[in-house]
């Protein structure tokens, strides 16, 4: 067991250095460092996957013959961390790590044939529709019907939260076609058109200011029994094998280790009288204490993604691990930024994307965007399934 | 000794959180916050009727002659209903100011229209790196150069109280109405929706008369009044606190998840058990903060500063879990728990932080003979 990179792994990182030092602009990078959601902006995500696309590299753990580029472990994990390092667009949302796993082990040729090759091109762009008003937690409770009509099924009810529902083209949804027996059992997976007739999308504003997630309300909306995943009842079962892809399937490790480095940046500026606030032993001791949990959680990624090589599933345990770690260090690191740049943290700039706002210079746009960003990630230990769900997961494992 | 609420305070504090709520819901509130200026239509002149406004003064300035306690119930009961008016700013801050420093002449001509609410003040702050203004002697009078960052209540502010370093040093406080020449005050919104102004001021000329008591340092007269009205946040952040926990515990009794409410599970219980703790020693300190505001300085800082890093520290847990025990709902606009997180958020980052705070009780707690007072204080003499 070693960390150490071969020499085609460190040219490896070098081709992916210099491919985002030419492509990746300045502005789009603005646009990074500016958004204060957990998912870049459709249109600065979707012209930025055009362009990795163009490269073959959108979906780095995509097998080959799915138009993945065939990568081993270590080269994902070099080129996640040099995109994060890089301020990369995070767009890699319901589309590239949700659906798409979905359809490659459940999809039937005509469904992978049809919608992987556009979930690359960015031509589909993919939101989830598991939540119901009545059914978060509890999920399996959920109650959006669909009822079978010759070749069609016909969907009443609505799902919630739905990010970026109103700038996607698709929802995967679970619904249900059964009400008899245990809850699980009567839940489908389908794919719906979001253009379809009886469809509307209402807007929910968020603590940190922006429309991310929605309302989503199904008047009787007619999906052909083609567009279902799997078997009718078999929704459970694949929702469960999505979820441990949301929750763990892929590295954090660059993404936090990048927040880490600019809240370095912001702690390593002196103020008027000189002192930088990475001096002050009690920040710098909270610092340190980040930089391990990252550390630790960076060793726990790269370690289970070992065991299950190439397309795999983590597992239920290594996934709500890393889910909670995440979302807490992520917590930790905007928490602390907002304490490192204090009263000047306070000013409140309603308009959104920040990126619209004419340019200032980076240390005035990292205090405009932190608050909002901080109130932002509180959602991290909520979507997802909260991490109460997920110690519950932990739990059951550890007694059964 | 005594730390329970007379009858005429808990009178106050009923009516003053009856009537919030009956002219100052959440909804109301949102539509004020979003609002051009972001006040509430007409809450302000009731608070005028009520005599909050005159409240925190003495009856020599046309004021109640209320305790500090009794300031600290209105200003709890603001944090549980949001409010976003400036009382905070122009009345504790600057009334208060205004009331220990100011001649007879210039608490005539500030604080009574300010009782009556037809005027506004804002404190333009001392304790701000960067935004500082100086004072150089001119015919007549003064000129002000410099700028000041974060001034409380200043977007709707008629007059400010700039704070000025003086020529032969110390600290001056003068005032100056908006539309003066040479101002320029600026607002904006802070992340509770409140309003600040940020100001620049440009060889401003005053006269001696408008600066406010003599020619003293007004130094230790500001920290009494900062320190007072730290006391006062805390007390709001208290009310906050506690709305933050009452409303997780009614939401958790509704919301249904497997089959039976939220507040079933143990494991959720526990957690608002905590915050319940949290609370509880918040509003301890706010106490304490409070029976401390006229103490001599030392046990004056022991009891705000240690106050403010203590809630400090507590709010922002009691907020945290708050958002997350409401689930994706206390992660929308529309619900108040959004709304008290980030209040409490704010309260964390103004009058000194938590940290600044935490440095300078713990400056003072480690001297022995501070550290091993007792709360208690013995009588004074003669
Ligand atoms: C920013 C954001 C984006 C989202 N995007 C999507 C999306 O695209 N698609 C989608 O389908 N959903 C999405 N969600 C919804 C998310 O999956 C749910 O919010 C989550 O599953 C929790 O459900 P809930 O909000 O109804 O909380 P509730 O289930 O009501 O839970 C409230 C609180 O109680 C706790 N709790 C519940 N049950 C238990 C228990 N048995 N034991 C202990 N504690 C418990 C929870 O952990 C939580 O703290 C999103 C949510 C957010 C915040």
């Amino acid at each position: 067991m070693d960390l150490t990179l071969t020499p085609a792994e460190a040219a490896f990182r070098t081709e992916i250095r210099q491919f985002l030092d030419s492509e990746l602009t300045a502005d789009v990078r603005r646009a990074s460092r500016l958004n204060t959601s957990f998912l870049a902006e459709p249109e600065i995500g979707l012209a930025w996957q055009s362009k990795v696309n163009q490269r073959g590299w959108v979906a780095p753990s995509w097998p080959e013959e799915f138009g993945g580029p065939g990568w081993s472990l270590a080269q994902r994990y070099i080129f996640d961390q040099e995109c994060e390092m890089a301020d990369e667009p995070h767009f890699r949302g319901a589309s590239i790590k949700m659906i798409a796993p979905v359809l490659m082990r459940y999809g039937t040729p005509e469904q992978q044939d049809h919608y992987l090759p556009r979930i690359l091109s960015g031509e589909h762009f993919w939101s989830q529709g598991y939540s119901e008003p009545g059914s978060g937690s509890d999920l399996a409770s959920l109650k959006c019907k669909a009822v079978r009509e010759g070749d069609e099924y016909v969907i009443n009810g609505s799902k919630i939260w739905s990010t970026l529902a109103h700038r996607s083209t698709h929802m995967f949804a679970l619904v249900r076609t059964n009400s008899e027996g245990r809850k699980q059992q009567g839940i489908t997976f389908i794919l719906i058109d979001l253009s379809l007739p009886g469809i509307e999308i209402a807007p929910i504003t968020s603590i940190c200011g922006t429309h991310e997630f929605n309302q989503v309300f199904f008047d009787n909306v007619r999906v052909p029994v083609a567009e279902r995943i799997g078997e009718e009842g078999q929704g459970w079962e694949i929702a469960k094998y999505l979820l441990e892809f949301e929750r763990g399937g892929s590295f954090a490790g660059g993404l936090l280790r990048a927040m880490h480095c600019r809240l370095l940046r912001i702690a390593s500026r002196p103020a008027t009288d000189g002192t930088r606030p990475i001096d002050d032993p009690l920040i710098a001791a909270r610092f340190a204490e980040i930089a391990t949990d990252i550390d630790a959680n960076d060793m726990l990624e790269l370690s289970s993604m070992s065991k299950v090589q190439s397309g795999g599933n983590p597992g239920p345990v290594p996934s709500s691990t890393m889910k909670i770690e995440r979302s807490r260090i992520r917590q930790s690191i905007t928490e602390l930024t907002v304490t490192v740049l204090g009263p000047a943290a306070l000013e409140w700039e309603p308009q959104r994307p920040l990126y619209d706002l004419p340019e200032t210079s980076e240390a005035e746009e990292d205090i405009r965007a932190a608050a909002a960003i901080y109130f932002n990630t509180r959602s991290q230990s909520i979507f997802g399934g909260t991490n109460e769900i997920q110690l519950e997961i932990i739990a059951r494992a550890l007694f059964s | 000794m005594d730390l329970t609420y007379t009858e005429d305070q808990q009178m106050l504090r009923d009516t003053v959180r009856r009537l919030l709520a009956e002219r100052h819901d959440f909804p109301t509130r949102q539509a004020a916050v979003t609002s051009g200026d972001g006040r509430a239509p007409g809450l302000w002149a009731t608070f005028a009727e009520q005599g909050w406004l005159a409240l925190p003064f003495s009856e020599e300035n046309g004021g109640f002659g209320s305790d500090e306690v009794d300031l600290s119930i209105l200003m709890e009961e603001m944090g549980r209903a949001l409010v976003v008016e400036p009382y905070f700013g122009a009345v504790v801050l600057a009334g208060g100011l205004v009331e220990r420093l100011g001649n007879p002449a210039q608490r005539a001509a500030l604080l009574e229209p300010l009782i009556e609410g037809r005027h506004l003040l804002a404190f333009a702050d001392v304790a701000e790196a960067g935004a500082e203004v100086s004072a150089t002697k001119s015919e007549g009078g003064f000129t002000l150069s410099g700028r000041k960052q974060l001034v409380l209540g200043g977007a709707a502010a008629d007059v400010f109280l700039v704070s000025a370093s003086m020529p032969g040093g110390g600290m001056g406080i003068f005032a100056v109405p908006r539309g003066t020449e040479g101002l320029k005050a600026s607002a904006y919104m802070l992340a509770d929706g409140s309003r600040a102004a940020r100001l620049e001021l440009d060889g401003l000329s005053v006269a001696q008369s408008d600066l406010l008591g003599a020619n003293e340092d007004a130094m230790t007269t500001i920290d009494a009044v900062r320190d007072r009205a730290v006391a006062c946040l805390c007390s709001d952040a208290v009310g906050a606190m506690e709305a933050a926990l009452d409303a997780t515990v009614a939401y958790t009794s509704e919301r249904q998840q497997f089959g039976r409410p939220l507040s079933e599970f143990q494991a959720l219980r526990h957690r608002m058990a905590e915050m319940a703790v949290k609370c509880q020693e918040a509003r301890a300190s706010a106490l304490l903060a409070t029976v401390s505001i006229n103490a001599e300085p030392s046990a004056r800082i022991r009891g705000v500063s240690g106050a403010k890093a203590k809630i400090g520290r507590n709010a922002r847990s009691v907020a945290q879990e708050a958002i997350q025990l409401h689930g994706a709902m206390g992660f929308t606009e529309e619900m108040a728990t959004g709304a008290w997180f980030k209040r409490l958020f704010v309260f964390e980052q103004l009058m000194g932080t938590t940290a600044q705070h935490l440095a300078r009780y713990g400056a003072e707690i480690t001297r022995p003979e501070v550290l091993s007072q007792s709360l208690l204080q013995a009588p004074a003499e003669g």
